[in-house]
């Protein structure tokens, strides 16, 4: 017989209880979720693309923390070691505010008006920042992963005449997904989470529309208590798919 | 049965691990289907020497030319390591894969043989090692000796010219010894080139057209197995009293 992942019943209860909380008392509650829809769309979207983003952006990190050569490794490392020693709420604005100054100047410099009259546009910024801070982090989860894969299987691959990047793909990437699995599923959560910071720099995710519709009705405890559980839910749900992951990848071991 | 040109040909090779100077002038020919075993005490650089032939270590000096092509001017060592088979220690199947697919990814992608085909080869060869039931099985799944034969069989999959074999039967217990050198033995019957570093001395004798012995980075003596097993050199009849203690 098939086990129910026993965890699949927190995501029900959390479900259960805003769908309670909706129909018993649409008033503030349903008013709420419907002000918050779009809100709940920016959020995933961010997410899901700085995320897809993150995987490739980590994967060049990664081997590049693992290169030979002096030049890729240098350059992996000091972009590891810079961004995650800055406060991610810090780069938001930095990419928001100073990034299109940056452009600005340079397109005035190099006489380009396109450049010159560069425009942030929030949600590209916002994805921008979280790939750029995500990626080191990522990096590092990717090269823990491939150092984990004994020395042997790279020696076997390529005594057969593979490239290394052949072997990287059929070989070693393979095994070492499956080992970063757990820590990259938490990268995904912790994300979907930090995503949140986006709301200062006028992205309107599900927290800045919490926000605003606070503004207007003052009501704390029933917006920030709704906020909460749909968060909740997106990264409940995010986990079971992780664990279903974890359990469609794993070998005969 | 003198051929001409060896297939490999070691000159003076140097190679240094750090401070520590593994190979020291190392010079060795191997002729098409001459059978070597290598052997020598721990640290004596047998292991590197064998991984130099295909340049799984680089050498810091020297040269070595295998099947006529120079492998410090090779265009691609990815090329002529299709040509060379190595046999590891400790297997090193790839865990993720099935036997099956250990014997056809490197005829696929490396090959660029079509599936069927490498599959046959790879049907073919589980049989020749023995295990042809094994084919979906994962390395996990295996014991040691029926790894190590699946190991066999994969380098055999992609038809080189040469085995290495680097202490093949080292990570074995001993009840599965015997079932890796019969493959090992066969092989040799068929004419395949090797060069096997091992203390098997049963395989040695029956199997091997030339012995040599290293230590310290160096050959000290090289001869037919009658002979070096009954060598009267200082240095072999040391070592040798310790390998065979009996």
């Amino acid at each position: 017989m098939r086990r129910i992942d026993p965890w699949w019943g927190l995501v029900a209860l959390v479900v259960v209880l805003i769908v309670v909380l909706v129909t018993v008392s649409a008033d503030p509650f349903r008013n709420i979720l419907l002000f918050v829809r779009d809100g709940i769309a920016v959020t995933v979207l961010i997410t899901v693309a700085a995320f897809v983003l993150v995987l490739v952006l980590g994967l060049f990190g990664g081997l590049g923390r693992l290169s030979r050569s002096r030049f890729i490794y240098t350059a992996a490392t000091f972009y590891v070691e810079v961004v995650r020693g800055i406060p991610l709420l810090v780069q938001l604005i930095w990419w928001y505010f100073a990034f299109p100054v940056v452009i600005q100047q340079t397109g005035r410099w190099l006489g380009i008006s396109a450049l010159e009259n560069y425009q942030a546009n929030a949600v590209f910024t916002a994805i921008l920042a979280m790939t750029v801070c995500y990626g080191a982090y990522m990096s590092e989860i990717y090269r823990a992963g491939i150092q984990s894969i004994p020395r042997g299987q790279m020696e076997a691959a390529r005594s057969l005449g593979m490239t290394y990047f052949q072997a990287m793909r059929h070989v070693i990437l393979p095994q070492a997904v499956r080992i970063v699995l757990p820590p990259v599923g938490n990268e995904f959560i912790a994300l979907l989470k930090d995503s949140s910071l986006v709301s200062v720099v006028a992205v309107s995710d599900l927290t800045r529309r919490g926000r605003e519709f606070m503004a207007t009705h003052f009501n704390p405890i029933e917006v920030w208590t709704m906020v909460a559980l749909l968060y909740l839910v997106m990264t409940l749900l995010s986990g079971r798919g992780v664990a279903w992951l974890e359990k469609r990848t794993r070998f005969e071991r | 049965m003198s051929s001409p040109e060896p297939i490999i040909h070691i000159e003076d090779v140097h190679k240094h691990f750090g401070r520590v100077h593994a190979l020291r002038g190392v010079s060795l020919d191997v002729r098409k289907g001459e059978v070597v075993v290598v052997i020598g005490p721990s640290g004596s650089g047998k292991s590197t020497l064998l991984r130099c032939i295909n340049r799984l270590e680089e050498y810091d000096a020297g040269r070595i030319v295998v099947d006529g092509v120079a492998l410090d001017e090779a265009q691609s060592i990815n090329t002529t390591r299709q040509e060379i088979g190595m046999v590891f220690q400790s297997f090193n199947l790839f865990a993720h894969l099935t036997a099956m697919e250990n014997l056809t990814l490197a005829q696929r992608v490396v090959r660029k043989r079509p599936k069927e085909e490498a599959r046959r080869t790879a049907l073919d060869l589980l049989a020749k090692v023995g295990i042809p039931d094994k084919a979906s099985a994962h390395p996990i799944q295996l014991s040691g000796g029926q790894q190590q034969r699946i190991a066999i069989a994969r380098a055999l999959a992609m038809n080189p010219k040469i085995m290495l074999f680097d202490e093949p039967t080292s990570a074995l217990d001993p009840e599965m010894i015997k079932e890796v050198l019969d493959v090992m033995l066969s092989l040799a019957r068929e004419g395949m080139t090797m060069v096997v570093v091992s203390h098997e001395m049963g395989f040695a004798r029956a199997a091997a057209d030339r012995m040599i012995l290293m230590d310290e980075g160096e050959i000290i003596e090289e001869a037919t197995p009658e002979k070096l097993l009954a060598s009267t050199h200082e240095r072999t009849k040391l070592f040798l009293s310790k390998v065979l203690h009996m």
